[in-house]
């Protein structure tokens, strides 16, 4: 990957240098198959996907895989308690950096090499310049425990959770780009009790189904879904810690600079029963792309005008996108002759 | 973001008897001490055999009532212990939980930040949502996790307050059991000076 | 059967071993080579055996380590009378026999936040513990295993086990008339334990009644439990719309069978949950088997909905709207 000389410490802060080229701007993740949105348990197999795209890999990494890195380190560095997880889940945290290291040697094997000999692993990462030889299920032998070694060299967030008493509890993982949730507060919590400020949900049903639903995954057959939010700036890290810092930004959208600083924000969310620990490792992989973007894409354009200007008041209020949706919609109006979008989520 | 009306607010019930149970023990602070004599009766008339295996601890609070406490003596129960604060019980619970066999019930009974403690030490024993129960009363006043600085702010009684970091925050309903806190986020990050007005809502 | 979804493995088996006269020890490895799949303690295998007349699909728990990848060790007792599935491993597999086997299921983990593990075992049930024994050797919980046997010759592994857990197992034999005292094990156990038991139904209900009867909570009593294969018995279906006329076998879902009768039909999670499936039922002289978790109690029992991912008929025939 041709990585620009570029400072990373403000790629997704400060100057938020962060930009797409025209093909990562084609393969981003749309999280509208049609003109409305409302919460569904849009759950699927998650299976190859066309060549290229971010579904073609189980876990994608795409040209910003470095400066995501390098910006996860710099969260950590300022609040520890991002990487966190409870005595009891050493095994899932082996199980996760097993996944995470069998997935990207096999998908990306230019970029990363494992070779095993038994419980002796030997790990090449190239773009972040890492060789590791290590024992696996000896924590001492690697430099951080394992979750956060893996984690550190994925891009997304990752929380691993234990199954018991019918019900999936969150109890682990690395959270440093969030859509305003905090794992800290929330670790310990069930299915239900961390999802608790999503509003309607409950009302409809949808967490009991995808409880239930992910209460039977199984070894070998992962599940995807699609969620979505808005961030004002390419800021990764919109995690209630630092909400004073993001937080006053959502006031500074006007229609002149809304399409370069106002992100549609896609989460690939994808989901892994664990072997060892028979828990469940749970991946939120998030890709951002400007409106001026978005706007490029003549259907992607009518049709996020069409879901932001009809969102459920309770939805628009939970997703935070109360100040400056109606700029949102007033730019992007200007693209939308009514016409009819086809249906999924392809740009045409 | 949802304010009030999350799913994470913890649900009290009135204290009823568990007679699946073996060995029941009884935990009160301040006017906590009503359900568990109302509970106490309730078992005297279900099961008055129980009373060799039932103990209570009870905390007294300086601003209410200790007539109740008569009425622990008077049940004639297996083993009853008095304490002036909150922290001392919660560490002979510690050491008594850690002593205890399956078939222990634990009641719990007082103001919520009061049961938020036990609760903590109950789930490092690995108690099941079944083992325990838990009569909410007195106080509603709140124990609440600054998420910026992690500070805790005790006794919280209105909607808005002003953590130690000088940040204005408003109350969620989002509790943590592990922090036996609610959720306090600046209320005016967006809009920095614009609070909406301060009342009290936790009393 | 559609192929993406619940891939098997295929096995090769390396050893066999008659352990006691009822019970046989199957060892297998994958054909591919390498390592076979990491599991935890607890899980059983599917194991997919074609006879002559029909294909039997049996769980099996693993007993192996979870630590040693290269086979998996099963142990199988000669059910009688039988349907067939432990005869045929008992009479046709042999060494060097091929089978294909499904990725581990655990529904009999170990409580993660327990502070004392109870192991109690009856005949053949040992076998599942005995993976556990290996996870629960690494731990610093306390635990302790108690297996009981009609005979120490009907008892599979007592001298292996006695030998590796001296002090941690005690062995029951009903010829030495010692039996498990269960009332006296489950009235002396300290907070946060948890107990599991695995052998015949008789000493699962002893044990699920007198934890009960003692105060534990259901959440600390665990029972061995076989993921249930998506099977029933076999039905006829027309599709109205394609004008299509499908079988769908014992062990295949509604769903894949409209797949492999060439339909395109919609779905998207295939668990029941999230609605897209949805057919439209124009009749069945029979009744729905309504699996899944989707539809509403009313829907359900007005018969005009179903949905194909999960759900299934007893009926000759069922008109759908596709």
């Amino acid at each position: 990957m041709n990585v620009a000389l570029k400072k990373m410490d403000q790629v997704y802060r400060g100057e938020y240098t962060f930009t797409n080229s025209p093909a990562a701007v084609r393969r981003f993740p749309l999280p509208f198959p049609e003109d409305r949105y409302m919460y569904s348990v849009n759950i699927e197999p998650h299976v190859a996907g066309p060549a290229g795209s971010v579904i073609e890999f189980p876990i994608d990494c795409d040209e910003h895989y470095v400066e995501e890195c390098y910006e996860r380190a710099l969260v950590i560095k300022r609040d520890p308690l991002r990487i966190q997880a409870l005595p009891h889940m050493m095994s899932a945290q082996w199980d996760t950096l097993e996944l995470g290291m069998q997935s990207l040697s096999q998908s990306y094997p230019h970029w990363f090499t494992l070779t095993r000999q038994g419980r002796g692993w030997h790990w090449i990462n190239r773009p972040l310049g890492l060789d590791q030889h290590f024992t696996f299920g000896d924590p001492a032998s690697l430099p951080q425990p394992p979750l956060e070694y893996i984690t550190r060299q994925l891009q997304g967030d990752w929380v691993i959770m234990d199954q018991r008493d019918n019900d999936l509890w969150v109890e682990g993982g690395m959270v440093t780009g969030p859509a305003d949730w905090s794992m800290d507060f929330d670790m310990g919590m069930s299915f239900k009790e961390w999802h608790g400020p999503v509003p309607l949900g409950h009302e409809m049903g949808v967490f009991d189904r995808a409880l239930k639903f992910l209460l039977n995954l199984r070894l070998n057959e992962p599940v995807r879904r699609y969620n979505w939010t808005m961030t004002v700036n390419a800021n990764l890290d919109s995690s209630p810690h630092n909400y004073d810092e993001w937080g006053p930004d959502r006031s500074t959208v006007t229609l002149e600079n809304v399409a370069k600083k106002l992100h549609l924000r896609t989460e690939l969310q994808g989901l892994w029963r664990l072997p060892r620990s028979n828990g469940i490792v749970f991946m939120v992989r998030t890709y951002m792309l400007s409106l001026a973007d978005v706007a490029t894409v003549p259907k992607w354009a009518r049709r996020v005008h069409r879901v932001l200007r009809d969102l459920h008041p309770a939805l628009v209020d939970y997703k935070g996108l109360t100040r400056h949706r109606p700029i949102a919609v007033q730019y992007l109006s200007q693209f939308d002759d009514g016409s009819p979008t086809t249906s999924g989520t392809a740009p045409e | 973001m949802l304010i009030t009306g999350i799913r994470s607010k913890p649900i009290y019930a009135p204290l009823q008897p568990d007679l699946g149970g073996r060995y029941h023990l009884m935990v009160g602070y301040g006017v906590g001490a009503a359900p568990l004599s109302r509970l106490l009766g309730d078992f005297d008339r279900a099961m008055p055999e129980s009373k060799a295996h039932t103990r209570i601890w009870y905390v007294a609070d300086a601003a209410a009532p200790q007539a109740n406490t008569e009425a622990f003596r008077a049940a004639n129960i297996a083993e009853l212990r008095s304490f002036n604060a909150i922290d001392p019980m919660l560490s002979d619970l510690t050491a008594a939980m850690d002593q205890a066999l399956m078939g222990t019930r634990l009641y719990v009974a007082g103001p919520e930040s009061f049961m938020g403690l036990v609760m903590r030490i109950a789930h490092g024993f690995n108690l099941a949502q079944d083992e325990v129960r838990a009569e909410e009363c007195g106080t509603l006043a709140r124990r609440v996790h600054c998420i910026h600085c992690r500070e805790t702010i005790e006794n919280v009684r209105t909607n808005i307050v002003q953590c130690g970091c000088s940040r204005w925050l408003v109350v969620r309903d989002h509790y943590s059991r592990r922090l036996a806190a609610y959720m306090g986020v600046m209320i005016d990050a967006e809009a920095p000076g614009e609070r909406p007005e301060i009342k009290e809502v936790f009393l | 059967m559609s192929a993406s979804h619940a891939d098997t493995i295929p096995v090769r088996v390396v050893a066999v071993e008659q352990i006691t006269p009822q019970i046989k020890h199957f060892r297998f490895a994958p054909i591919a080579g390498g390592e076979l799949p990491a599991f935890s303690g607890g899980s059983h295998i599917i194991v997919v055996m074609r006879g002559a007349q029909r294909v039997y699909r049996n769980p099996y728990s693993l007993m192996s380590s979870p630590n040693e990848l290269d086979s998996y060790q099963i142990s199988v007792l000669r059910v009688e009378p039988s349907r067939g599935g432990s005869t045929f491993m008992h009479e046709q597999v042999q060494v060097g026999t091929e089978l294909e086997i499904a990725h581990p299921v655990n529904l009999f983990g170990l409580a993660k936040l327990a502070r004392k593990h109870l192991l109690l075992a009856g005949g053949i049930g040992i076998t599942p513990f005995m993976a556990q024994l290996h996870d629960l050797r690494l731990t610093e919980v306390p635990f302790e295993l108690h297996y009981a046997t009609r005979s120490p010759q009907h008892g599979a592994y007592c001298e292996l086990i006695a030998q590796a857990e001296p002090q941690r197992a005690r062995l029951y034999h009903d010829s030495a008339q010692r039996f498990i005292d269960i009332e006296e094990l489950l009235s002396r156990q300290p907070l946060g334990t948890h107990v599991y038991v695995c052998g015949p139904a008789g000493m699962i209900t002893r044990v699920l009644d007198t934890a009960r009867a003692l105060g534990w909570p259901e959440s600390h009593v665990h029972y061995e439990k076989f993921a249930a294969p998506p099977t029933g018995e076999a039905f006829d279906v027309h599709l109205q719309k394609s004008g299509i006329d499908l079988h769908v076998l014992p062990d295949q879902s509604l769903l894949e069978a409209i797949e492999a009768a060439g339909v395109d039909a919609p779905y998207l999670c295939r668990g029941g949950v999230c609605g897209f499936c949805r057919a439209e039922v124009l009749s069945v002289d029979g009744e729905l088997v309504h699996n899944d978790h989707y539809l509403s109690n009313d829907e359900k029992a007005s018969g005009k909905a179903i949905m194909p991912c999960v759900s299934r008929a007893r009926c000759s025939k069922l008109v759908l709207n596709l």
